[in-house]
């Protein structure tokens, strides 16, 4: 179990550091869905160790809040380029001052 | 076994590094595409065929075209310029390396509990992956899975309000 939640670290924090290192709002978004699929494989990986099945139904709520996510992330994307003609994250900048 | 899994890591785990070093969107949705197979290939290995199964269709079939499609619609020609600066660089890898210390630390150092449930892979393949999932979903679950469903339904207006011309 422990190699799982190892490699589950790893695409955690590769994860992270596309989120907090990328501009583009498509790649940090991507991001963001690796995030989401390593903590699956953690869930998985713990309740395969533990006898538990509960890891895996949980695993199946992360599913629908990704998909839900990504349907208004996406919207909120392509309203910001219609709204500013580019990705860029920097350009999101209207609370500023 | 030992050698799937670490071939499964090892795909896995290059393909999300190429995922955020990649300047092409949509070269880095392939390679996100790539790293969930991987990713359902775990779930093989831990016994869950079902959530394998789910993983393909839900994230590499359906979320992804729907990045793929969004990419297509913004004129990707256009977003070549978007860099990174050298400070913000920095502060993500130092934060993602401490971030994977903890981890580490406590993934290894912690204690290791011993099986809880009465639930084993044994048991699973005996009765059936989905069969087993499906009783505890509309049985001990029922009302997340309600939720769920009303959580898809604000996603949905969520989207097309988004997504209307006028915001």
């Amino acid at each position: 179990m422990n190699n799982y939640l190892i490699v589950a670290g790893i695409i955690f924090c590769i994860g992270a550091l596309g989120v907090l290192m990328r501009k583009n709002l498509i790649i940090v978004f991507m991001s963001l869905e690796l995030m989401f699929n390593a903590a699956n494989l953690g869930f998985v990986a713990v309740s395969n160790r533990l006898n538990l099945i509960s890891g895996d139904i949980f695993v199946i709520f992360v599913m629908v809040v990704a998909a839900a996510e990504a349907a208004v992330a996406l919207g909120i994307i392509v309203a910001f380029y219609r709204e500013k003609g580019t990705i860029d994250m920097d350009k999101a900048n209207e609370l500023k001052n | 076994m030992e050698a799937l899994f670490y071939f499964f890591a090892f795909i896995a785990i290059f393909s999300a590094l190429m995922v955020i070093s990649m300047k092409n969107p949509l070269t880095s949705a392939l390679y996100l595409v790539l790293c969930f197979f991987a990713l359902a290939g775990f779930y093989v290995l831990l016994y869950m065929q079902f959530i394998a199964v789910m993983q393909i269709l839900v994230y590499a079939g359906a979320i992804m075209v729907l990045v793929v499609l969004v990419i297509m619609l913004l004129n990707i020609s256009k977003l070549d310029s978007v860099k990174t600066d050298f400070h913000q660089k920095i502060i993500g890898i130092v934060i993602a390396v401490v971030l994977f210390a903890e981890i580490v630390i406590y993934t290894v150092g912690g204690k290791t509990r011993k099986p809880t449930g009465e639930i084993t892979h044994k048991l699973i393949n005996k009765i059936g992956n989905t069969q087993v999932i499906g009783k505890f979903l509309f049985t001990k679950y029922t009302l997340s899975f309600e939720i769920a469903s009303i959580l898809l339904f604000v996603a949905i207006i969520g989207a097309y309000l988004f997504a209307k011309k006028k915001l």
